[in-house]
């Protein structure tokens, strides 16, 4: 395993890791910008714009782009969140030029007119998709209740008017406001050659124009409102809980990990025994989220409506309990555990090990290879979870429900 | 690229499949009985997924708690599931800690507690299940469209129904558990990290001494078919179809899976390009190859607002019939470089290799190295797939739909 860094004249910053013994790589375009950079005029714009990457640049057309990406074989997507969009293909090693030379061309897209009307049929069908997934649904007003008045309030797919509204102009002065190449990471795992990665890059991205681009971080601490969505049509009670947590940049954000996996992993964890060990709920996990400048708790429980109450209240019950008595040692060894195996299993896939290696490199400017990441989740200690766990307070929940209740 | 294959028969019924993974730490299981819902009884569907649930509360003198926390303390991340033909544990966990791991799977096996206390629980849950499913309108509609392709009850629900999951019994489902719960016919996966003679030596002292009559399975009846329309107030319709096609065993099976390819292999397949990009007419559009031992088909599905439902069945019907007549050598060949990449990087996740060469063993009685499925995929000439398809045509569907509004299906029989 070998760590390669460089940036190009224009800002650039190209880093890979090369393991020469694995069968396929992966490379992905980081760029640093998603729905909590968008205003209300252009909501949605990020993820309609990814969805325009795909439609043809100056020298493809509009079908070329998947017609080549399928004709490499290549596994290949793309995905918008708040605050990252990002753009990746896996392949096998001797494709690895031909794949550079597309993944880099389509960060330039055309984005014609007649193709920018067609995909925002696409995009409120999308919306339409996840109108029918409440978990889903939950999660955006959730995160708009949690966060309002912040950026990180803004849902990815914005709404069917503001899509409906958007014109094509709007999404190219987003475009040219948000895609410079000081804000995009491009990042290589796996059996990659470095100087042909480095040099096809250069060929295909060096003409880039620089610009401020710029996001302010503004910190949040959780609106701690309780909310219930009522929609009879639902059958189930959708609650979600969020509280504050250490941001991406935070050094405790492996004793947040920690927590996180104590409280609420799907198997063995606090939430497990306490609710779907008993069938309160059929579904009850907890994670630690990471973002820019901030970072959330985040829980997930699906109940009956009848019993969402109870479920809520002792998941609370739980959360306080933690900060009041805290855990045993064999809680910490096992959620230890559990993140090192799931991580080693990731890490042992190109594909996988993307995101972690460049969000590492977004967040922080930092590379760690997955042994060190590991040594450093094994040296945390019981007082370091507790740390996180008084300083965030668990209980400073934001709740919604989402389902056929008109209370919670 | 080579491979390093390993099997072991037992005398009990119980084979042992494992392949040597090079350069990773980490080690895969999955153990399938034949357990799924193929076995349920027939008045008491859901059976198989209850019993999932309620083997990992308790076992070998460790209740639920001890069961589960020796199990995490191992870092090892398990997950229960049920198909048509088996009960399927998968565990994933460093390869240093697979021989633990195995002792521990191995009570679950022959000695889980399933006391009556743990019934009630482990039922509710599936019974949520089953409710919840009613949330997800795109995943409620491809189950159904199973349960009527298939020959009953080889594509049943496994949630079963509320009647159903309320005439189980703890008495019942021990009695149920004592039948299918056994190694004749069982099939272990392991890959990764591991070293064969001890993982030979492990299975055979945990394992080898287990003994049970194979389950025996019902009559099947021949399938509901037809097409159905389930009425919901959903913002999308979510269309889905099914037709015959060939098994895994089939001669044609790899002309089969390329001709699936081209119809759905990425973003410029037939499908996404004519239903999405040239006509904006969905988000989701994709066929899938699915098969059983004797029973194979492939599934489409296509989720639409309501106003662009119409319109949507006919393209894609009318794709999934035009490939017969126009699919080009082109296609042809970047479904070939399509399936092989995939073979390659999927080979690196143990999991994805645990459940492939499972499957393989099940299907074929042994296991297929990436080369020779290569050369397969290669062979297959375009006249093969276009005989493969008129032989196997776009016909006979068997259709359903949940939106708010049914269609109008007489495409389907022009």
């Amino acid at each position: 395993m070998e760590f390669k860094n460089t940036t190009l004249s224009n800002g650039l910053t190209i880093i890979a890791e090369i393991n020469p013994s694995a069968k396929s790589m992966a490379a992905g375009f980081f760029a640093r910008t998603g729905s909590r950079d968008e205003t209300d005029e252009i909501a949605g714009v990020s993820h309609f714009l990814e969805h325009m990457m795909f439609k043809g640049t100056a020298k493809r057309g509009a079908l070329e782009v998947n017609l080549e990406f399928d004709e490499l074989g290549a596994s290949y997507n793309a995905f918008t969140s708040e605050e990252n969009t990002v753009y990746f293909a896996g392949v096998l090693p001797e494709f690895q030029t031909a794949m550079l030379d597309l993944l880099g061309d389509i960060l330039r897209p055309a984005i014609r007119q007649e193709d920018f009307d067609m995909e925002k049929e696409v995009i409120l069908d999308e919306i339409a998709r996840y109108e029918d997934q409440p978990t889903f649904k939950m999660y955006e007003h959730l995160m708009a209740s949690h966060f309002q008045g912040h950026p990180l309030a803004r849902n990815v797919l914005g709404t069917p008017d503001s899509v409906t509204a958007l014109k094509r102009d709007d999404m190219q002065q987003y475009f040219d406001r948000r895609y410079s190449p000081g804000n995009v990471t491009l990042v290589g795992v796996g059996n990659i050659d470095w100087d042909a990665f480095v040099a096809k890059a250069d060929e295909t991205c060096s003409h880039w124009k620089p610009f401020d681009a710029d996001r302010t971080l503004t910190p949040c601490g959780g609106s701690g409102v309780r909310t219930a969505v009522t929609d009879p049509k639902i059958n189930r009670e959708h609650i979600g809980v969020m509280s504050p947590a250490p941001s991406a940049q935070d050094e405790s954000r492996f004793a947040a990990q920690l927590l996180g996996t104590i409280v609420g992993d799907t198997t063995g964890s606090r939430l497990y025994y306490a609710l779907i060990d008993p069938a309160i709920a059929d579904e009850a996990h907890t994670s630690y989220d990471m973002l820019d400048g901030t970072g959330g708790f985040l829980t997930f429980i699906s109940t009956d409506p009848r019993r969402a109450s109870e479920a809520l209240e002792i998941a609370l019950g739980e959360f306080g309990s933690i900060m009041d008595a805290g855990f045993s040692d064999a809680e910490l060894q096992a959620a230890k555990n559990k993140i090192a195996s799931s991580a080693t299993l990731k890490g042992e896939v190109p594909m996988g090990r993307l995101t972690a290696v460049g969000f590492d490199w977004v967040y922080r400017k930092e590379y760690m290879p997955l042994a060190q990441q590991i040594e450093k989740l094994f040296s945390v200690t019981a007082d370091d979870v507790m740390g996180v766990a008084s300083e965030f307070d668990l209980t400073k929940v934001t709740v919604l429900a989402l389902g056929p209740l008109e209370g919670i | 690229m080579s491979q390093v294959f390993h099997t072991e028969e037992f005398a009990n019924g119980l084979t042992l499949v494992a392949e040597h993974i090079a350069d990773v730490s980490s080690s895969a299981i999955t153990i399938s009985l034949p357990a799924g819902v193929r076995f349920d009884p027939e008045d008491r569907a859901g059976s198989a997924a209850v019993l999932a649930e309620w083997c990992f509360r308790g076992a070998g003198g460790r209740d639920t708690r001890g069961l589960n926390d020796a199990l995490d303390a191992l870092g090892c991340q398990h997950h229960e599931s049920v198909s048509s033909r088996h009960m399927v544990f998968l565990s994933t966990q460093l390869g240093r800690n697979l021989p633990a791991v195995l002792e521990i799977l191995a009570d679950v096996l022959r000695r889980p507690t399933l006391d009556d206390k743990t019934f009630a629980p482990s039922r509710d849950l599936i019974r949520q299940d089953l409710d919840a499913l009613e949330d997800e309108p795109a995943k409620k509609a491809l189950m159904q469209l199973r349960e009527k392709f298939y020959p009953e009850p080889l594509g049943q629900g496994i949630y079963g129904s509320q009647e159903s999951l309320a005439a189980l019994s703890p008495e019942g489902l021990r009695d149920h558990a004592a039948t299918c719960m056994s190694p004749a016919g069982a099939i272990i996966s392991v890959t990764g990290d591991f070293d064969w003679d001890r993982l030979r030596g492990l299975v055979g002292e945990h394992l080898g001494d287990w003994s049970a009559d194979a389950p025996l399975a019902g009559e099947t009846r021949p399938p509901a078919r037809g097409v159905t329309h389930i009425t919901k107030d959903s913002a999308q319709a979510h269309i889905t179809l099914a037709h015959a096609t060939v098994t895994v065993s089939h001669d044609q099976y790899y002309a089969a899976h390329l001709a699936a390819t081209v119809l759905s292999g990425g973003m410029s397949s037939r499908l996404f390009t004519e239903v999405r990009e040239k006509r904006g007419l969905v988000y989701h559009v994709s066929t899938s190859y699915h098969s059983l031992k004797d029973h194979a088909g492939m599934f489409t599905y296509a989720g639409t607002v309501p106003p662009k439902a119409q319109e949507t069945l006919e393209v894609t019907v009318g794709e999934l019939r035009r490939v017969v007549e126009d699919v080009t050598e082109a296609e042809l060949a970047k479904a070939k470089t399509q399936l092989k990449s995939s073979l390659v990087m999927r080979g690196e996740s143990t999991a994805a290799r645990a459940g492939a060469i499972s499957s393989d063993w099940y299907h074929l009685g042994r296991l297929r190295s990436l080369t020779e499925i290569s050369r397969a995929v290669d062979a297959v000439s375009l006249d093969d797939v276009k005989a493969h398809l008129q032989q196997w045509p776009a016909r006979d569907f068997v259709m359903l739909v949940i939106g708010p509004e049914p269609l109008d299906t007489s495409c389907l029989n022009a």
